[in-house]
This record gives structure tokens, sequence and C-alpha cells, in this order.
């Protein structure tokens, strides 16, 4: 009986010590405030300064992103960068939010551009204009529209986009079509056209595809010269005539039966219409450009990327997610996370990111280097995304807007699911809204 | 669980003489302090919790700053009970509770009355319906997802081969709550069954030799004793039925994420949303509260029907 | 001509019989077919049954997409945790309500009862609150404390401690064995056969647990393997629906195997809880 007492006793101690284990290795790299004030007294020989860095991208851009983290660590003995994957940015962000009040956020984390002035509102974010003084300028301004919260920087640019247009060149070709694709709405309604084939009542393959989504819907605000939101940033402005543009645009392809609107909520609408285009059940996609490596690589035919197609003019807003700096973090991990962010932001890793996913670079010297020139001849796509920039604008980022986007979106879906007209939709949106804005 | 309860603790055999002879300062205390731990446990994560969400919920506060909590009375509940969205949520997570309780719980009676069988073919599909209940949600969601796809799922190709027309599933707000239940139906049909199953085998033989020695039909005979027989454990798969439906979160986080337009999202993914996703402290500790109350109605009037005992008929 | 509608009506319910069974058990199997298929295959409609050939590398994928093994260690750690955690407060509780006499025992079963009633869905904001004011958030204790107390198991275990005969607890006490021995020494052992039900209650239900970790934890080192599996997805060219089944395997098969090993046991577990 002793013997059975012992032998409990022993595996509680056991899995006690498991535990803890895992959770005292966790407080060390959690950002813990006295480990922290131990570094800063502490000699050269200090053991490294361990940070944290949250990411929001699977697949082959995740992994991408896990080997450049390598090679900081590799290249920089006092930091051990530790990397973790926390699912889409919708994820992200949650994780984000709920770590801050446990307080073990990460050090350094990927925002969306458009969640950047919830977050710094809500004074999660590091203020990086000591950090930043003699770095700013080598970034692209386009791409430093969303870096800005009242006056004080917050973020800096990473794995950046806009939208583009996705061809699938054989199928336009097969068809007599231009195969560098539409300029204008009209000409995307007419290639749809064209490019869809249905058989007996079953369409087999449709000429367009969109996600429902906020961002591809922004696009195509600006493209009909208007906003998403007053200019005061308190109205939303979208119960306009270009706010109704894009969804008239949308649900008059759709009763037609040349454009597909993509099943499943969020980024599930966003896989079925990259696996449509890759399977060539649809002819043309919108899709972020961070999604040009992997589509060509799918897709076993031409593909092609153009600028998102003008109503009244080009537009499209940016997008993709900046890093940012975690405000409650110690300060020897804040310095540390900053080398990081420098390095990983910085002409040669943005290179190689942008050349191996799609996204844009983000520094001047990047855009201009021979090694991006020489890449950009055997690989055109790869440019389209930093010439449209010229027509990019950068997203609303008023802190609401991280709930607010998903008002808009719900509403749209509705008037495209056919359960409300455009205006009532788009009126439902503005009311909703409102509330939440003022 | 019933009889348990029911059985209730006043005939535990007590040794009242060994007490008595023993009755030191420990053995009066030993009962607390054997019961100590489990009740620390249930405080710390349970009783507390419940006071602290109600507290909460009259604030308004994010996950952000804790700090920096405001007053705000029952603006929280005044703000969701005008809110169109969660009208929408309640009556999602309403119909979707009823159907599949409905579905769940009378698919799983009939499944059981012909499954009560003593035969190794019977055995075998007993446990093959009960399978999904063991299953983490995570597969099913996902396995179903897929299943469910509109456009190369197995479901779609399965309609076309009998000449019938794909079906919209998880596509479209017609759908989508009633393809949530088929999933939430498909899981827990075997749990039923075998509850059921249970249920009926502890129906005393003599009353169905009486049945028979009376030339009941067999509807009578399910009617006047099956039934009523077994009513308590109808009214068990009732109440724990409704309270898992009531907190549906697996399936809508994987599967719908609420949509499309709002018409899968449920309360516990609103909470979640709330809480986690938009900085609603307050909104999300309301609807906890809501929630709970629903909840604790559920369990007050479970306990109420098993202090009764009644047989319905 | 009677005896021939007997069988035929027999080989209809046959039939039915299995049918029935398919509803429930084909889409494992439809899982497992689309585990090995590539992705052209898996995005071909109609589909084929089985997979052209069949493609283990499926698995390797899903496997090296994380550290699977590290979800796996934490997902058995989270729930023999759990269970030993429970165990040690369930028995002496259970003890105390089945053996004592006590004022207020009533009082406190029924707290127990209302915790069996009330899912920790409906109150995880407070605990989460509750858990990162201790620090705790992001630990795998985060996974297990909150459970460490199981009314369910509880219940069961007083309902088998009524059941020991007095004489076997009369002969332990006058070999003057203390309460605390007679507890873990003559009552835990018989009730052996609640023990393993309960144990496979519980861990099964924390195996499968995906909603707790989901809000818990944010790092690989404690993620389980629901979580695990969740991240499957690939961003390239749609689901990668081949792989992330290849992922579920991982999750159901340890499950169906001890289903199918211990059938009788399981279900009564699950079963029990209505009685």
């Amino acid at each position: 009986m002793k013997k059975w007492n012992m032998s409990a006793l022993a595996c509680v101690v056991g899995l006690t010590a498991l535990l803890t284990g895992c959770g005292s290795d966790k407080a060390a790299t959690g950002g813990n405030a006295a480990a922290g004030s131990g570094q800063q007294s502490g000699t050269e020989q200090a053991q490294p300064v361990q940070i944290d860095f949250w990411y929001a991208l699977g697949g082959k851009n995740g992994e991408l992103i896990e080997s450049m983290v390598k090679e900081f660590n590799d290249t920089h003995k006092d930091i051990v960068v530790k990397p973790a994957y926390q699912g889409d940015y919708y994820q992200n962000h949650a994780k984000v939010l709920a770590a801050i009040s446990a307080g073990n956020q990460p050090d350094v984390t990927m925002v969306e551009v458009g969640s950047i002035g919830a977050f710094a509102e809500a004074k999660a974010l590091e203020d990086l204009q000591p950090y930043a003084a003699d770095t700013i300028d080598r970034y692209i301004p386009g791409l430093l529209g969303n870096s800005y919260w009242k006056d004080k920087l917050y973020a800096i640019p990473f794995n950046r986009s806009t939208p583009l247009l996705y061809l699938n060149r054989d199928m336009l070709k097969a068809a007599g079509l231009d195969p560098n694709g539409p300029k204008s709405w009209e000409e995307l309604h007419e290639y749809a056209q064209k490019l869809t084939k249905s058989e007996g009542g079953k369409t087999s393959v449709y000429g367009f595809s969109t996600p429902i989504d906020i961002w591809f819907y922004e696009a195509l605000v600006i493209e009909s010269g208007g906003s998403i939101l007053s200019e005061d940033g308190k109205q939303l402005a979208i119960n306009s005539e270009a706010g109704k543009a894009p969804l008239e645009f949308w649900t008059n392809m759709i009763k037609e039966g040349v454009m597909k609107a993509p099943p499943g909520e969020k980024y599930n609408a966003w896989d079925v219409a990259k696996q449509d285009f890759v399977n060539q059940k649809v002819g043309m996609i919108f899709t972020s450009t961070g999604d040009l490596k992997g589509l060509s690589e799918s897709a076993k035919f031409d593909v092609g990327a153009a600028f998102m197609p003008a109503n009244k003019e080009y537009g499209a807003p940016t997008g993709g997610a900046n890093l940012v700096i975690l405000a409650k973090s110690p300060d020897a991990e804040k310095k540390a996370a900053w080398e990081f962010v420098k390095w990983m932001t910085d002409t040669p890793q943005s290179i190689k990111w942008s050349t191996q996913t799609g996204y844009m670079p983000v520094t001047k010297e990047a855009v201009e280097s021979e090694e991006m020139k020489k890449y950009y001849e055997t690989a055109p796509n790869f440019e389209v995304a930093v010439k449209q920039l010229e027509y990019a604008k950068a997203r609303p980022m008023v802190p609401a807007y991280k709930e607010v986007q998903e008002i808009i979106m719900t509403e749209l879906q509705r008037a495209v699911l056919n359960q409300a007209t455009a205006d009532e939709a788009l009126q439902n949106a503005v009311d909703k809204s409102n509330k939440l804005l003022k | 669980m019933q009889k348990a309860v029911v059985a209730n603790s006043a005939n535990a055999p007590l040794l009242q003489q060994e007490v008595a002879v023993k009755a030191g300062r420990l053995t009066k205390v030993r009962p607390y302090l054997y019961v100590l731990p489990a009740l620390l446990f249930f405080s710390a994560f349970f009783f507390i919790p419940i006071l602290y969400i109600i507290y909460l919920s009259v604030f308004d506060w994010s996950l952000l700053n804790l700090e920096e909590m405001e007053w705000v009375g029952w603006q929280n509940y005044a703000d969701l009970l005008s809110d169109a969205d969660f009208h929408q949520v309640l009556l999602n997570t309403m119909l979707f509770t009823v159907a599949t309780v409905v579905l769940g719980i009378g698919l799983s009676f009939l499944l059981a009355l012909w499954l009560n069988q003593k035969r190794k073919l019977v055995a075998v599909v007993q446990a093959s319906v009960f399978s999904p209940h063991i299953i983490s949600l995570v597969s099913v969601s996902m396995l179903w997802m897929w299943l469910m796809d509109p456009q190369y799922g197995l479901l779609n190709a399965l309609l076309e081969f009998i000449g019938l027309p794909a079906y919209t599933w998880l596509a479209d707000t017609k759908s989508a709550l009633l393809s949530l239940v088929l999933v939430s139906v498909w899981k827990v049909v075997g749990y039923n069954t075998i509850v059921f199953i249970a249920g009926l085998q502890s129906i005393p033989k003599d009353l169905y030799e009486a049945a028979a020695l009376d030339r009941s039909t067999r509807w009578q005979t399910l009617r006047r004793i099956t039934i009523p027989m077994l009513s308590p454990t109808l009214f068990f798969l009732l109440i724990t039925n409704t309270i898992s439906s009531f907190q549906v979160f697996d399936t809508i986080s994987i599967m719908t994420q609420g949509g499309p337009v709002n018409s899968t999202n449920m309360l516990v993914y609103y909470i979640y949303e709330q809480g986690m996703d938009y900085y609603n402290g307050g909104l999300a500790s309301a609807a906890s509260v809501i929630l709970l109350g629903l909840v604790g109605l559920l369990t007050v009037f479970h306990f109420w029907t098993m202090r009764k005992r009644v047989h319905y008929r | 001509m009677h005896q021939s509608t007997r069988v035929a009506a027999r080989w209809i319910e046959a039939v039915l019989l299995v049918a029935v069974a398919l509803v429930f058990v084909f889409p494992f199997l439809w899982m497992f077919l689309t585990a090995f298929k590539t992705m052209p295959e898996v995005y071909q409609f109609p589909p084929t049954w089985l997979p052209e050939t069949w493609q283990f590398a499926n698995f390797e994928t899903a496997w090296s997409s994380g550290p699977f093994l590290r979800y796996v260690i934490n997902s058995v750690l989270v729930a023999i945790g759990v269970l030993i955690i429970q165990l040690l407060t369930a028995v002496p509780a259970a003890y105390a309500f089945a053996r004592y006499r006590f004022r207020g025992r009533n009082f406190l079963f029924g707290l127990a009862l209302i915790a069996l009633m009330i899912p920790p869905q409906v109150i995880f904001l407070p605990i989460y609150v509750e858990l990162s004011h201790m620090g705790l958030i992001n630990t795998l204790w985060s996974l297990v404390l909150p459970y460490g107390a199981s009314a369910f198991g509880i219940f069961l275990l007083r309902q088998a401690f009524m059941q020991v005969p007095d004489e076997v607890i009369e002969a332990a006490r006058l070999d003057s064995a203390s309460e605390w021995k007679i507890m873990w020494r003559v009552m835990v052992p018989m009730a052996k056969p609640v023990l393993v039900t309960f144990g496979l209650f519980s861990f099964i239900y924390h195996w499968n647990d995906y909603f707790w970790p989901l809000i818990m934890t944010n790092s690989d080192e404690v993620r389980t393997l629901p979580v695990g599996i969740t991240m499957l997805k690939a961003a390239e060219g749609g689901k990668q629906w081949n792989v992330i089944m290849a992922g579920n395997m991982m999750l159901v098969l340890p499950i169906l195997a001890i289903f199918f090993f211990a059938q009788r046991h399981i279900m009564k577990a699950f079963v029990y809880q209505s009685k």
C-alpha cells in the first residue's frame, strides 16, 4: 500500500514537473519582467535576449518566414527570435488581444494594416519613432499609409500587397481574348461572359470569381471615385453612387451567371476562389499579389496578373500586414525586437521575401535594385502590384474599422445572396457602422 | 444521473457506532477535509467565475485594458436586447437547438426500438452508430465540411448520382443552419440511441408479459408501457441535449464562422467574437450571463422534474 | 411459405442494418480514402472511390507541417494530467459523500450537481481573466486546472462507494486502518470498473477538446492536437483536403483504436451519465 501511494506520488510529481517545465519555459520567453531587468544589469556575456514573434501566414509563405527567422538567429548571436504561427489575420489578432491581457503577449507581431488603428488606440503598440528616426526614409512612402496613427509611427511595412486581377491566360487566348486581360469594368464583364461555359443549364466554367471581401469592395469603391469613410472618419460613406456601383456590378454578373461568389466565410471563400482558379473552373479571380508565387506554382497553365480593372479610374487599397512591437514588452526585448523588425524589412530580406512570395518589396532600394529589375524581366507578374501602387490608397484604419469591416461584409453578402437590395444593404451597413464610428 | 439523486443519500450506510467510538476532532472535520480539494477547484473555476461574469457584465471593458473598466449598469444588456444581430443569434440558437434535439431524440428513439436486440450484427451496428460520438468535433467538422463541399464534395456527387440537383449546404443562408443541425444530429444520435436502449432494457419484463396477456397491440404496448417507463430517460436526454446544443462552438468556428450573413452565428460563438475579436468584453459578458441564465433555468427545471419523478402519460 | 417470408424479412432487416451502420461509418472511411489521394484527384468530380495511387506522402506532409509530436505529447499530458487531478479530488469527496453524514452535505452535493450541468464554455471569459491574473495563460496548467474537479467523477465514485458492503469497511477499521488508508486501499480497488469507465470518459473528452486549448494557448509548446490540426489549412491553391484528412487521422485513429478494444467499457462510460 505504501508502494501504491509512493508511485502515485511519483506520478503526480513527475507530471507536475512536466507541466511546469513547459510553463516556466514559456514564462522565460513570454516577456517576463524580472528576466528583462536582470538582462539590463547583466554584462555582455549575458544570455541572448529571447523575443517572441507571431505571424499569420500558413503554407509556403509561412515556411519562408520560419527560414528567415532562422537566418536572423544564425546571424544575431545576442538575440533569439521564437516564431509562432497563429492562424490567419483574424485569429492572430484575437490571440494578440487576449495575450496582452494575460501578460504573455509576443514582442513582435504581424498586424493586418486595417487593424493598426485599433491596436494603437488601445495603447497596445510601442511608438517606433525613437527607434526609426534614421531608417524610416528607406521605406516606400506609398506603403506607410497604415503605419501612423495620430501622428505617431507604430508599424513597419512587411508583407505588403495590393489586390490584383489574376488571369488564366491559356483560357483567355482560347476564347480569342487579349491575354493581358480586361482594363475596365465593362471589359471585365465582357471577358467574363466570353469565358463562361455552360451546358444544359449547368455552368462548368465561370468567367470571373471573387470572394465578397471588404478588401475587394474597397478597391472597387476607390475605382468608382469614392471612399469607404467620410473625410473625418466618423461616418460610413458607402450609401452613395460609388458605394453602390461595385455591389451592382457584382450582383449583375452573378445574376447573369458569369461570376461565381465563392461560398464560405472570410478566408474560406478565398480558398475556394483560388482552388477554382487552379482547377480551371474560373477564368479570372481577384486575390492578393501575395498569392502570386503559390498560384503560379500550383497552376498548370499560364498565370497572368493585371491591374484591378478601372471604373472611373484605376485604384486599389494596399493591404497585407505590418510588423509592430508591443508596448508591454520589457525594454531589452523591445530593443531586440526592433533589431529584428529592421532586419526583416531591410532591402536584402525584402527582395528575397518579395521574389519568393509575390508580396511587394517594401524599401525603395529594393524596388530599384538590379536584382529586382532582373527578376521582373523574367517574371513580369511580380511587378504589377508595384506599378499599381501609383493608384493605391491606404486602408481605412480608425479603431472601429476592425468591426465595421465585418458589418459591411455581412451586408454585402446579404445583397449578393439576394436577401436585400443594394440600397437596403448599404443603408443597413451605414446605420450600424455609424453607431460605432462616432 | 436521476437514480443517484433520487436514491438520495439518506440510506447511505453509516457506521454510527464506529463514528461514535472515534468521535474525535479529526472525525468531525474529516468529511470537510475530504470534500475540500474538489470544492476549491469548483470555487476557483466555477462559482467565482459565475459571480465574476455577472460583475463584468455591468462594465464597459475589453481584454486590452482591464484596468480601465467603466461602470455602465444595464447598458450592455439594453444594447444586446435592442440589437437585431443579437436577436438573430438568439433565434439561430433556438432554431438549432430545437431542430437538433427533436431530430436527435426522435431518430434515436426509433433506432433504439429497432436496435434493442441481442444479435451480433446488431451489436456491431450499435457500435457503428455510436462511434461518431467519441470523435473530436474538430475532425467531424472538417470531415463534413469536405463532404458538403458544394463543388467537389461527396454528398453532392451522391445527389447527382441519384439524379437530384446539387444542394447548397453551407453556402446559402437557407441551408447552412440546417447543415449544421445535420452534423450535430449525426454526432449525437448514437449516444442517444445507446442511452435509450439502456432505458429499454431496464423496463421490467413482467410489464410486457402482462401486456401480452391483455392482448395489447404493439402500438398500445408502446404507448402504455414503453414510453411512460422511458420518460426519465427521455427527460434526461432532452435536458442534456438542449444544454449541449446551446454551447455549440466547434462546428461553427471551423465550418461557417457564423456565416453566411450571420445565419449560423450562435451564442457561444457570438460571445467569442465579441470578447476576443471586437474588444467588447462588456457585451460578451452580458451575453454570457444570458446564456448562463438559459442553462440555469434548464438545470433548475431538470432537478425539479427529477425530484417529482413523474412518469408522464 | 410462411417460413420463406420470415427469412426474406430477416435478410431485408440485415441489409437495412448495414445501411444504417454505413451512414455513420462511411464518412470516416471517406476521410481515410481522401487522405491517400493526390490533390488533382481530390479535386475531381465526380470523385473516385479508391485512390489511383495510395499517397502515403500526405501523412508526411501533415506531420511535418507543424511540431506534431509536441502536439501529441501535450494532448496526452493534458488528458492524463486532468484525469489524475480529477481522481485526487474526486475520490476523497466521493468517499465523504458516500460514507459520512455531516452538516451541509446535501448542500455541498447540490453544488457539485450544478457544476455537472453547466458547461465551462459559458464562463470562459472570467476563467480566462482569472488564469491570466495567475500568469497561467499559455501553460498546460491552463488546460488542466479548470477541469481539476469532475462532478461526474464524484457522482460515479460516490455510487460505487455506496455499494461497498459495510462489513468490508468494518473489518478494515477493526484492523485499525486509518480512514485515508481504507479509502485508497479498500474502496478504490473495489471501484475499479468504475474507475476504468470514468478514466476512458475523461481521457476521450480531453483528447478531443478544441475550445479550451484554442482560447488558452498561443504557442506550439503548449498546443494540443485538435488545435494543431486546424492549423493545417494551407494557403496555396485552396484547401488541401488530402493533407487535412491525413492530419485528422492522427486525431481520430487512436480513439477509434481504443474504441475497438474497449467498446463495451466506453459505451458504458458515456451512457452512465444517464443512470
